[in-house]
């Protein structure tokens, strides 16, 4: 194999322990790039994801939804019932095995499981173990468990999400799901380079809450320093104007226009062809913008509802205003920016055939890559890690079938 | 974890977090500036209000971990300058429009030339090229062509963005899992690495399993506000309580609990406590099985008890109980969180205006290499000498040349 064909975390393993969004996410990085990662799963405790849709076909079953199979590619499945005491030591094995231990459950499951930190170091001085719950591992509240709505309650994403007069719409769905597997991927491969360069492994206590909160920075400093506090504000800005998503021709169809400066103002009101905005003193300045906005977008709004929304984006772009199409997942799929970025590869599925997944979000330049292979199915691989990975025997094996440590 | 290596942050106000993620791993970060500073000082919110560069709390949330250095990239001696910091350097990171760095001649193409292991990460809008790598954009028209707006907000109104920015915190994220992935890439090939990072994919990634639901089920996700759909249940997630709001599922689980609380509080009459098999009541409405309570009816409940509460004391039932009922938190509640404030999450900052503040702590906590704030915010050019005359050794006139401010 030449330098070039190997891929950038090549030889680098990890025992994924961890499910739903957050671990999965952050793993499904390095796996696609190259890593070894073995997604443990159980049957006495499938993931909660199998039971959320999109299905393929509208048909409903465990292995047919993409809120699981678009998160865990080019992973290994194993499955381990951590309940047997054959499976916390197939488990020990794993860990002895893996450079990188990951899990995300309530803090001291997996104490109770016999398989904690302390247990890791014991089997794998150099392991890079990291630990990931909404709370963290200490304080008063580390044993709050809840869903992804919850989380962006707690961290301050639900209240400046929607409109003012109205009850806080929250982000959707699972807000802190998204902000913290990138940072929580950046950490474990910092600390893949650390134990490369050093073999010194660690413990990371990385609490979601925590991670989550670094992306209300400037809003939080604004309330410590200056007793200032930012809550929601429908699309509008609180610093430039007109903004807003803007009622097109079409069923629900919307187009955002954002202006920020002097001249995007001086763009819009040409877009607008209406040059009594343009000698408006009213509407001169940013702060008198900010004031008269109502009217303002009365202006807007009424130009653009006869047009679609792909047309007024064109126009407004024509003039250097920045607009953007509110887009669906159907036009996502048909955006030909994203198409130009191949960011809807197909993988050939083994429940569900060949469909569409997620491409890299990010592209590195003379490197074809993509998600290597579709998600394994619930303990696809068991044969493959136990024998090749672990090096246990047939009738160690067997053993492990017949005691339920493999379910 | 990254001690060994050299950042050059050239970012904007796009790419900041990039730089700091990186320099909270531990990384040597020397954020360049133009001679004026980043466009980022002049972005609300400013330490009392008061808009100057060195008030930005936008900045100063972004910045911390870096040392700051102004550099004239339009004159020669600003790019000399630059061409012997990236010999020194292992990453740069920036987030010019397509092509200007090229323009500058301090481009991927040369800058490889003067250091054959550099990762160059770029941070644009939509990537380097494709049919909208031009289009102006922002946070407002890139959450909504990333599709993260068409699944957001209230459906009775326009699609809506989270109103506190966070299409720059994403791709920024996302840059640095391009840039660690990128530098294992290096490692293996030995060639110098360019990233090309879109903010727009970056954000679509938020979409979780919303992204690719018309290509695999054959429709969209429609926005539902405040209220989960639960296969074909319409559930409200949000409820006022006495100041404020709390997110609660009234699940089953909940009501287990609930229910005596309700019962005990004159909410409802005992009879609800054996009225209904709880622990299988959302079951029982999935599969439309009789039900002696429906739906609205446990939710009008549950909202009357808890609008007697206040956030605090419903947090706290909740986790001495075992259910989750997750305050709308604001940054006064934030702030406040005795959790946080046990766990030590919070330091304090010195601010320009001599006073000091909380400020926001470390992203997660690795035991072998600690994550800590080392440097807050530089003011504009405040290790010019140290980088520029101890570090490159330039001589005073040359430095003073290379930085663009006099002096």
């Amino acid at each position: 194999m030449a330098s070039s064909d190997k891929l950038p975390f090549d030889g680098v393993k990890i025992a994924d322990f961890s499910w739903v969004w957050v671990g999965p996410t952050s793993t499904k990085y390095l796996a696609d790039h190259g890593a070894t990662v073995v997604r443990v799963e159980s049957l006495s405790r499938p993931d909660i994801l199998y039971s959320l849709g999109p299905f393929k076909d509208r048909e409903a079953g465990p292995t047919r939804t993409h809120a699981f199979s678009d998160f865990n590619t080019s992973k290994l499945g194993l499955t381990l019932n951590l309940k047997t005491p054959e499976a916390t030591e197939i488990a020990k094995r794993l860990i002895s095995w893996t450079d990188v231990y990951v899990e995300s459950f309530t803090p001291g499951t997996m104490a109770g499981l016999g398989i904690d930190y302390e247990v890791a170091r014991k089997v794998n001085p150099s392991i890079i173990m990291v630990s990931t719950c909404l709370m963290g591992q200490s304080g008063p509240a580390s044993a709050f468990a809840g869903y992804g709505f919850h989380a962006g309650a707690v961290a301050g994403f639900y209240d400046i999400t929607g409109w003012p007069d109205l009850a806080p719409d929250g982000p959707w769905v699972a807000y802190t799901d998204v902000v913290t597997p990138r940072i929580l991927s950046a950490i474990i491969m910092a600390a893949v380079d650390h134990k490369r360069r050093t073999g010194q492994g660690q413990y990371i206590d990385a609490s979601q809450l925590e991670m989550g909160l670094q992306f209300l920075a400037p809003q939080i400093l604004d309330y410590t320093a200056n007793d200032h506090l930012t809550t929601r504000n429908g699309n509008r800005s609180n610093f430039a104007a007109p903004q807003g998503a803007y009622s097109c021709a079409g069923d629900d169809q919307w187009c955002a226009i954002a202006v920020e400066s002097d001249e995007e103002w001086a763009g819009l009101v040409k877009v607008l062809g209406n040059p009594g905005l343009a000698t408006d003193g009213r509407f001169a300045t940013n702060s008198g913008r900010l004031q008269n906005h109502d009217e303002i977008d009365a202006q807007i709004s009424q130009w653009t509802a006869a047009k679609t929304p792909q047309e007024v984006m064109r126009l407004c772009q024509a003039e250097g205003v920045p607009a953007g199409v509110v887009q669906r997942s159907s036009d996502l799929f048909e955006d030909p920016q994203l198409a130009h970025r191949r960011m809807f590869p197909q993988l050939d599925d083994p429940q569900v055939g060949p469909v569409p997944h997620t491409g890299h979000l990010f592209d590195i330049r003379g490197y074809d890559h993509g998600p290597r292979s579709p998600s394994p199915l619930i303990g696809q691989h068991n044969e493959q890690i136990l024998k090749e990975f672990l090096g246990m025997t047939d009738d160690e094996i067997t053993e492990a079938v017949i005691a339920g440590a493999l379910e | 974890m990254l001690s060994p290596y050299t950042v050059l942050d050239l970012t904007d106000d796009k790419g900041e977090f990039a730089g700091m993620l990186l320099g909270d791993l531990g990384a040597d970060v020397i954020k360049i500036e133009p001679p004026e500073g980043s466009n980022s000082r002049k972005m609300e919110p400013f330490l009392d209000g008061a808009p100057d560069s060195e008030r930005s709390l936008r900045y100063f949330a972004f910045n911390r971990n870096k040392r700051g250095v102004t550099l004239d990239l339009n004159s020669d001696d600003g790019k000399l300058a630059l061409r012997s910091l990236a010999e020194k350097a292992d990453f740069i990171i920036e987030s010019a429009p397509p092509g200007e760095m090229d323009r500058l001649g301090v481009g991927f193409d040369v800058l490889r030339q003067v250091n054959p292991r550099i990762v160059h990460v770029a941070i644009t809008p939509f990537g380097q090229d494709g049919p909208y790598a031009n289009f102006a954009a922002n946070d407002l028209t890139l959450a909504a062509m990333s599709g993260q707006m068409s699944v957001q907000g209230d459906p009775n109104r326009p699609p809506v963005r989270i109103t506190v920015p966070q299409v720059w915190l994403h791709a920024s994220a996302e840059a640095v899992v391009g840039a660690l992935t990128a530098h294992a890439r290096m490692l293996a090939t030995g060639e110098a690495q360019f990233v090309d990072v879109s903010a727009q994919t970056a954000m679509f990634w938020s979409m979780l399993h919303a992204r690719l639901a018309h290509p695999i089920q054959g429709s969209n996700f429609n926005r539902g506000g405040s209220v989960l759909q639960l296969g074909t249940l319409s559930v409200p997630v949000v409820y006022e309580c006495a100041d404020g709001h709390i997110v609660a599922l009234p699940s089953g689980a909940t009501m287990v609990k609930m229910v005596h609380w309700l019962v005990a509080d004159g909410v409802v009459p005992e009879e609800w406590i054996e009225g209904e098999d709880w622990p299988i009541y959302e079951r029982n409405l999935f599969q439309e099985n009789a039900v002696r309570y429906p739906m609205e009816e446990v939710v009008d409940a549950v909202s009357r008890y808890i609008k007697r509460r206040t956030k605090a004391e419903l947090l706290e039932l909740g986790l001495r109980e075992g259910v989750t009922l997750a305050p709308v938190s604001t940054a006064e509640d934030l702030v406040r969180f005795r959790h946080l404030e046990e766990r030590g999450y919070w330091l304090t900052a010195p601010l320009p205006n001599g006073s000091e503040v909380r400020a926001l702590g470390v992203l997660a906590r690795p035991t072998a290499t600690p994550m800590s704030v080392r440097l807050w915010a530089p003011a504009l050019g405040q290790h010019n000498q140290e980088v520029l005359g101890d570090m490159l050794g330039l001589s005073p006139a040359s430095a003073a040349a290379a930085s663009g401010r006099k002096g």
